[in-house]
């Protein structure tokens, strides 16, 4: 992999001109570190291609915390780098422990769709929820849905309203139950 | 309140007055189904109208419920058809009308 300038790395680092000792050491620090933080997300990792955004992110700490200190050398910066990096390493290795990455995400086909999940998130899904009913209950609560009464709906299936609002009650407290708990949620 | 059930001709039918715990006086669902249809209307859109049953089905599911089966509405493909919602509720609407003119 092509070494990033320092430049490159620290392209976020902004500091007021009485702390210009953070970026100068900064840079000197990237430049000893980068070797072994590549290594380290190979070894860890098993592949170093999130290695800038590692090492971007261990800047980032890095600034934070030099920001709120006395000014310090390029070895003790670098020491608290290398220490910065592994960390999120550590880090990152732990979070995507139980994931198994195929490939790469320049390998997947372009795609127009956005993100069908966004417009469904907040419907409910009544397929699901009437899942396991019988057929006539079904039947009762698609008409129901039609704006049909329920006196019409007994008649139509050849019973009566209390039946067939008793038939229907269970399915209709879930679906109440779902509507409360996203009316919650959002 | 113990309540005996006395059935009638078919199996599930009971009387009205046998279950005086299901509100009827102030509720019927409509509240319910007026939300359900809100939602589907906003969060199922299906300009490409896939899977949806005939509009002539869905006529005969507003003029003779009776005699229209759940495979010929493609089980509950409705609950997630706004297309198919849109319909059934001008074609309700429409019946309404036709008949409080009679």
């Amino acid at each position: 992999m092509r070494l990033p300038t320092p430049a490159d790395l620290c392209w976020n680092v902004k500091c007021s001109p009485d702390q210009e000792w953070i970026e100068r050491t900064l840079r000197i620090a990237v430049e000893n570190v980068w070797p072994q933080a590549l290594e380290a997300a190979h070894s860890r990792n098993g592949h170093g291609s999130h290695v800038v955004e590692i090492v971007e992110s261990a800047i980032e700490h890095a600034v934070c915390r030099l920001k709120t200190g006395d000014p310090l050398g390029p070895e003790q910066v670098t020491q608290l780098l290398q220490r910065l990096v592994l960390q999120e390493v550590r880090r990152r290795r732990r979070a995507n422990g139980r994931m198994v990455f195929v490939g790469s995400s320049e390998e997947l086909p372009p795609t127009t769709v956005r993100n069908p999940q966004i417009q469904i998130d907040c419907a409910l899904d009544l397929e699901i929820i009437l899942q396991g009913e019988p057929p006539d209950v079904r039947l009762a609560l698609l008409l129901r849905y039609s704006r049909f009464r329920w006196s019409e709906i007994a008649a139509a299936l050849g019973t009566t309203e209390a039946a067939v609002r008793l038939r229907c009650k269970r399915a209709i407290e879930r679906i109440r139950e779902q509507q409360e708990g996203e009316q919650h949620e959002s | 309140m113990n309540v005996a059930l006395s059935r009638s001709f078919r199996k599930d039918a009971v009387t009205l007055t046998e279950h005086p715990f299901i509100p009827f006086d102030n509720e019927d669902d409509s509240l319910l189904f007026e939300k359900l249809q809100e939602q589907v209307l906003a969060h199922y859109p299906n300009p490409e109208r896939k899977g949806c049953p005939d509009p002539a089905v869905l006529r005969n599911l507003i003029d003779n419920p009776s005699d229209v089966t759940l495979a010929e509405l493609n089980d509950l493909h409705i609950f997630k058809c706004a297309e198919c919602t849109r319909l059934l509720i001008e074609l309700r609407e429409k019946k309404k009308h036709t008949q409080a003119s009679e």
